[in-house]
């Protein structure tokens, strides 16, 4: 039997009216993310302890900032102020781990964690939208930050913790290369989690409630309800990206409240515009370009952030996130 | 009896409170009304303050002629400041998140020249000599400073609850507050407005920066604090009002002093509740019919 290289001319695809723009391949996408995965897992064993502790940073960021995109791309509000679930779940993670160092009790802690304090803060948070919203989540984020330098263990000072286990019956992770890789691990279990949210009902609602709220409502649904339902989730992704950032540093701080935290991760949900892979990639470029390059720049990280948030201001971000709606994987 | 019953250590602190109060009030009045006209959330009014506090810092020479460079030298960069920012939100009108990224992108440039400059530690700034002793108020000593502090920013607020509340250019401003569509249609200049509350705002929260700097003093940090603080009262007296902003504003600084001293540590709570009370209250009388 002969291998048909070419497609016979019978059999032509013919363009359907969907994919009449210029499309990449069907099968780049998948071997790009299995290139990515492959440098992923291999980056301890190719650059320095150093890096390899930026890249842990990178992807607890990109948790976040999986976070900040349910609440921005799926329900259209804002959040700044993701940190403070953040904190919430670390604090909730260093208490646990002064009874067991297992990781994925920790993880879970956190978790819930982040979810009660999204679920209690939530019910102010949700009654705004626009720019309210991000104000109103701002100036949450700041209170938690006053009120864990005033009440939480350890006070401004904050907590150290001992190494993380990450399954029963292995040594403690204390080389930044086996850490690194607990950190991939729970951030790919996140996100195929959030991948599933993404494709859910419940994420369409969400859509819905960003497009038009009057209609969605006028369904039968509880706008109100739903996106209490999805800052309850959004501030447990939150909480996980915390037990990891403890997992990285062993050490929590009420500086992980910081409002710092929360822009970096707003502004890389709004780098993705929508999409949860262009999230975590924003995440990891803007913690590259505040920390590393910073670093190569004598510490004026904090200045190179600044640039990034203004060429993302005014780059026409709105057309490049059109194009990215025009890859064959993602429905419109 | 008479003074003395009224003079205890609450009283003093609730002074404190009024002196915090009037201070956030002279930021948040330009925070509200560039919230409530142009529609920018100006993450950099906090900046606006911190480069005020570091000007009264550096140009404090321990007399008033420091203090009077320092406010001239304020209304220039509070203008040029206010108006850097007008022309660097103009090209993103209708889009409310660039502009809070854009404004944010500036606060964090900023802070990190700031602390460049100024190094990183918190600088104490001292009064004029004149006026830096204290005056006894019954059993207690309260600095001059601060009592002098009270009396020019109760001026300050009554000249600008005139200046927006009674005034003819405050009625401009409130109609564009109210409904920018309709003021336009009737002939006002909108551009002109937005970017004088701008560069208004500007001026109003530097100037607040080299007066409070004895207060509220420059530290890396500070600009966040003051920027917080602003957008509770803001969120709490309703963007675009003046009247709210002044009741919001002392019930912060009240909060932040006499509650502190009261209930130490609930003072994060009580700002949290009273944001929520707003936002609750404001969605009943304003928005009827909007789902809850």
């Amino acid at each position: 039997m002969t291998t048909t290289l070419t497609p016979s001319p019978g059999a032509a695809t013919t363009p359907t009216p969907n994919s009449r723009r210029r499309s990449i391949p069907v099968w780049l996408p998948a071997v790009a993310g299995a290139v990515a995965l492959a440098g992923a897992v291999g980056l301890p064993w190719l650059v320095n302890g150093y890096v390899i502790s930026l890249a842990a940073t990178g992807l607890v960021m990109a948790v976040l900032a999986m976070s900040a995109q349910v609440l921005v791309g799926l329900a259209g509000l804002p959040p700044l102020g993701q940190a403070a679930y953040l904190a919430v779940g670390a604090y909730t993670a260093a208490t646990i781990a002064t009874v067991t160092s297992l990781g994925p009790i920790q993880l879970l802690a956190a978790t819930a964690g982040g979810a009660v304090a999204a679920a209690v803060t939530g019910l102010l948070a949700v009654r705004a939208r626009g720019t309210t919203f991000l104000m109103v989540t701002f100036g949450l984020g700041e209170l938690v930050h006053a009120a864990a330098n005033a009440w939480a263990p350890g006070g401004s000072e904050g907590v150290h913790t001992p190494p993380v286990i990450a399954l029963p019956g292995l040594p403690a992770m204390v080389r930044p290369g086996w850490v690194y890789l607990y950190v991939l691990a729970c951030t790919l279990l996140i996100g195929v989690a959030v991948a599933l949210l993404v494709r859910s009902r419940f994420a369409l609602l969400l859509r819905g409630i960003a497009a038009h709220e009057p209609r969605v409502q006028a369904t039968g649904h509880h706008p109100g309800r739903l996106l209490l339902a999805a800052y309850v989730l959004a501030g447990g992704i939150a909480g996980a990206a915390g037990a990891l950032s403890i997992a990285v540093t062993r050490y929590v701080s009420p500086a992980d409240a910081a409002m710092g935290i929360s822009a970096l991760a707003l502004a890389a949900a709004l780098i993705g515009s929508g999409s949860m892979t262009g999230a975590c990639a924003g995440a990891i470029l803007l913690v590259a370009a505040r920390d590393w390059a910073g670093g190569l720049l004598a510490g004026h990280g904090t200045t190179l952030l600044g640039l990034c948030f203004l060429l993302l201001a005014y780059l026409p971000r709105h057309r490049l996130a059109d194009l990215t709606c025009r890859f064959p994987w993602r429905r419109p | 009896m008479g003074l003395d019953g009224l003079v205890n250590a609450y009283t003093i602190t609730a002074l404190d409170g009024v002196a915090h109060g009037l201070l956030l009030f002279v930021i948040a009045a330009g925070l509200t009304l560039i919230v409530g006209v142009a529609g920018v959330f100006s993450m950099a009014h906090g900046t606006l303050y911190l480069a005020g506090a570091y000007l009264a810092w550096h140009l404090a020479d321990g007399g008033f002629t420091g203090l009077t460079l320092a406010l001239a030298a304020a209304v220039a960069v509070g203008a040029l400041g206010g108006a850097g920012l007008a022309a660097a939100v103009r090209p993103l009108t209708d889009r409310p998140l660039d502009q809070v990224l854009a404004t944010l992108g500036v606060a964090y440039i900023a802070a990190d020249q700031f602390s460049t400059v100024f190094g990183a530690e918190p600088r104490s700034v001292d009064p004029p000599q004149a006026v830096a002793g204290s005056v006894s108020l019954g059993a207690f000593q309260y600095p001059v400073y601060r009592l002098g502090f009270i009396a020019v920013a109760a001026v300050l607020a009554v000249a600008l609850f005139w200046l927006v509340e009674r005034s003819r250019t405050g009625a401009v401003v409130r109609a564009v507050v109210a409904d920018a569509g309709m003021a336009a249609a009737i002939g006002l200049r909108t551009g002109i407005v937005r970017t004088g509350v701008l560069v208004g705002g500007g001026v109003l929260a530097v100037t607040a920066g080299v007066l409070g700097a004895p207060v509220i003093g420059p530290a890396p940090g500070a600009d966040t604090t003051i920027l917080v603080y602003s957008l509770i009262v803001c969120v709490v007296g309703g963007l675009g009002s003046i009247r709210g902003a002044l009741l919001a504003a002392l019930g912060v600084g009240q909060t932040l002093t006499l509650g502190v001293a009261l209930a130490p540590g609930a003072a994060a709570f009580v700002l949290a509740a009273a944001m929520l009370a707003a936002l609750t209250l404001r969605q009943r009388t304003t928005l009827p019919g909007r789902p809850a």
